[in-house]
């Protein structure tokens, strides 16, 4: 009888720059066995691997996964559709680890995406497997690059080795950066999920991997396949046992992730704070009584809501973490079109808009009409939200142009211009606030449509920005 | 015949291009020595309003760049095709180059008419300086990241932002405060317009379309010739490895 198919290409075209890496590719992995994927540098190992899980445009074709229920669904096709993956382990040739998570965090995240919830004895004989559990709860960037590879490699078999249904496992390069004792235990695992029922494909070069194999399938210099069974000798190791299964929730665990880097390295708090408190100082110091009260309740107001303006505008911390070892593109594969959807979310300033505002509103408010202050003060928190859209819509548009190669080297700031628009109805709101006090109406001159219409403007960019480039 | 045909159409456009430039100066020239003078009474800075007779066919010419830019976008963005990506080259290009014209032009009239620089309420002013911005950054952009399908995909994208949400945005924002002049400056019963500022404003404009039609024709023949080098040299790699 035919074993299952865990996950199938079929008819795969890619290009990797103007390059055509995968021609008319048809593979399947299916359960029980070891697929090596071989081949010359540049041949297209990794983008094959990769575009499996789904993570390269394709030109023509399409990426079919199998679910727990047996039902098969396009992951990723050439007209865009795109699907999460169900869960699977995967462990990229750049090891997708954040140097801020510790080891212990990193592997309990790569099997609570793929619904697991290990206790933290499962957790324990893992790592000790690995020889990592003394280093448990050492962050990541103190690993050796032989340590940090190691880890990266468990994370990606950890799904499969705790899960008594059959994975899926993509491991690019796992050899890579081992010593000769992990190396062995790899093929031992390997072996040993291969004879549960799991399916594992790699990307290698090494003779030690590829002997291990159950089938090569080489990447030609054309683009093209070609594929050869053999009979494996490599033993199977032992295995510790499955933990409990949970309902999978990748956006939570990516929330968890996300919050536990910032509070470890706040360096996204920072990196907004410290511009808007100096821009709020040096209007303080070197805007006075007089030339605010020369220039009306506009300046005032936009002088009030500047300093939180501009720490929404920064860069999200979060493309930084990203961009460590493909830590971005691990999370891309995982969350699948939802990444996008959750960074940039997470990956904006939730917090810092309403306390920023309430502080300008502290210091600078004093030249505000007597009459009206109170009214600001209960009702500027409405302003300090609808900057949270703002936020959210600026980390939109940041994680936009972090898909270019070199993101780096591109100007970001010239498409937040469009950001401006907001900051200018917020402005009015709050003039209109200082001059007659807030009301709640809904006619075009109310501040409250006002700061209304600076939020769906917000949410507009938002949509277009998250939207746009996934489609 | 095929060298033929590229001579032939690089003579073309240096011929646009130069028969355009020659127009603008013109253009420039019979704004002080033919046009009339505006009634002092009207307005704040009269002499200033001659920077018009380039502002307008600035904004014309951009508004046409950046149109080739939006249609490019979608013909990348949708279909990939390879012309529609050397109209996302061009159409920046030229974006940036006539956006440019507009977003100074503007300012240096504003700053003598309105006593400021720059309006934030004001529709199309902000909306050509975010298109400008565009049209920047996807030049910017072109310049430093590799030619690949992913990074046309991307500023493709862009492309697309840029058109989707400027306009909307700045209608939503500014179509109840907008400040921005009209044309006219002095009526004629028939035209509407002064007969003699109609005649340097449709110099203008003509000359200005002649400048963009040939720069577009010398930017998209580059951009072919670069992307038939770019075929070569690839061939080269192979040849060489």
């Amino acid at each position: 009888m035919e074993a299952a198919k865990l996950f199938s290409a079929s008819n795969l075209d890619v290009y990797r720059g103007n390059r055509l890496v995968l021609s008319n590719i048809e593979l399947s992995l299916n359960e029980g066995e070891v697929v090596a994927l071989v081949g010359p540098n540049g041949s297209g190992k990794t983008t094959l691997l990769e575009s499996c899980a789904g993570m390269h445009r394709m030109t023509s074709g399409k990426v079919e996964w199998r679910d727990d229920n047996g039902v098969v669904r396009i992951i990723r096709d050439f007209e865009g559709r795109r699907k999460r993956l169900p869960p699977m382990g995967l462990t990229l040739q750049m090891d997708g680890i954040c140097g801020d998570e510790t080891i212990e965090e990193r592997l309990s995240t790569a099997l609570s995406i793929s619904g697991r919830a290990p206790s933290s004895s499962d957790l324990n004989q893992m790592l000790s497997a690995w020889g990592l559990d003394h280093r448990a709860v050492d962050p990541t960037a103190q690993l050796s690059g032989g340590l940090r590879r190691r880890l990266a490699v468990l994370c990606g078999l950890s799904p499969a080795v705790m899960s008594a249904n059959p994975r899926a496992i993509l491991l690019d390069e796992p050899s890579e950066g081992l010593d000769e004792s992990a190396r062995g235990l790899l093929v031992n695992w390997m072996r040993a999920l291969a004879a549960q029922g799991h399916g594992i494909l790699i990307a290698t070069h090494d003779p030690e991997m590829i002997a291990a194999s159950d089938r090569i399938v080489s990447v030609l210099e054309d683009g093209t396949l070609s594929s050869e069974t053999q009979d494996c000798l490599a033993f199977a190791g032992e295995l510790p046992d499955p933990c409990p299964a949970i309902e999978p929730n990748p956006l939570a665990s990516h929330l968890r992730w996300a919050f536990r880097m910032e509070v470890r390295n706040p360096i996204d708090t920072i990196s907004r704070l410290l511009p808007a408190l100096i821009s709020l100082l040096l209007i303080h110091t070197f805007v006075g009584e007089k030339e605010i009260l020369a220039s009306g309740n506009d300046f005032l107001a936009a002088l009030i809501i500047a300093p939180a303006f501009i720490s929404v505008l920064v860069a999200p911390a979060l493309i930084k973490r990203y961009a460590e070892a493909d830590c971005g593109r691990w999370w891309s594969a995982l969350l699948g079109p939802m990444h996008r959807i959750s960074s940039s979310f997470i990956g904006a300033s939730l917090i810092l808009p309403l306390p920023l505002i309430y502080i300008s509103w502290l210091i600078l408010g004093d030249t505000a009409p007597a009459e009206t202050s109170q009214d600001v003060l209960e009702s500027i928190w409405i302003i300090g939200l609808s900057l949270i859209d703002v936020s959210i819509a600026a980390a939109a548009v940041h994680l936009l142009v972090s898909d270019l190669h070199r993101s780096n080297a591109a100007a970001a700031s010239l498409l937040l211009l469009i950001l401006v628009w907001p900051f200018i109805e917020l402005t009015d709101a709050l003039t209109i606030i200082l001059n007659d006090g807030m009301t709640f109406g809904l006619g075009m001159e109310e501040p409250f449509t006002m700061i209304l219409l600076a939020s769906l403007t917000s949410v507009l960019i938002w949509l277009v920005a998250v939207f746009l480039p996934d489609v | 015949m095929f060298g033929i045909v590229v001579i032939s159409r690089k003579h073309v456009g240096w011929a646009f291009t130069g028969l355009g430039s020659l127009g603008a100066i013109i253009t420039a020239i019979l704004s002080y020595t033919y046009a009339p003078g505006v009634d002092p009474e009207a307005w704040k800075a009269p002499e200033a309003y001659r920077i018009l007779f380039w502002h307008v066919p600035f904004a014309w010419t951009s508004f046409v760049a950046f149109t080739i830019l939006f249609i490019g976008s979608i013909a990348w963005y949708a279909r990939r095709k390879e012309w529609g990506w050397r109209l996302v080259a061009t159409g920046s290009d030229l974006g940036l180059l006539f956006g440019l014209g507009v977003v100074i032009s503007g300012p240096i009239w504003g700053a003598a008419e309105w006593g400021v620089p720059w309006d934030w309420g004001d529709l199309r002013l902000n909306t050509y300086a975010l298109l400008t911005g565009v049209a920047l950054f996807i030049v910017l952009s072109r310049r430093s990241q590799p030619d690949g399908i992913n990074t046309r995909d991307t500023l493709s994208t862009v492309g697309l932002f840029g058109f989707a949400l400027v306009p909307i945005t700045a209608l939503a924002t500014t179509l109840y405060r907008e400040r921005h002049p009209g044309v006219i400056i002095v009526r004629s019963e028939d035209s509407g317009l002064d007969p003699e500022i109609s005649r340097v404003l449709l110099i203008g404009v003509l000359s200005f379309s002649l400048l963009m039609i040939g720069l577009s024709i010398l930017t998209e023949l580059s951009y072919r010739l670069r992307a038939e080098l770019v075929e070569l040299q690839q061939r080269l790699d192979e040849v060489v490895h």
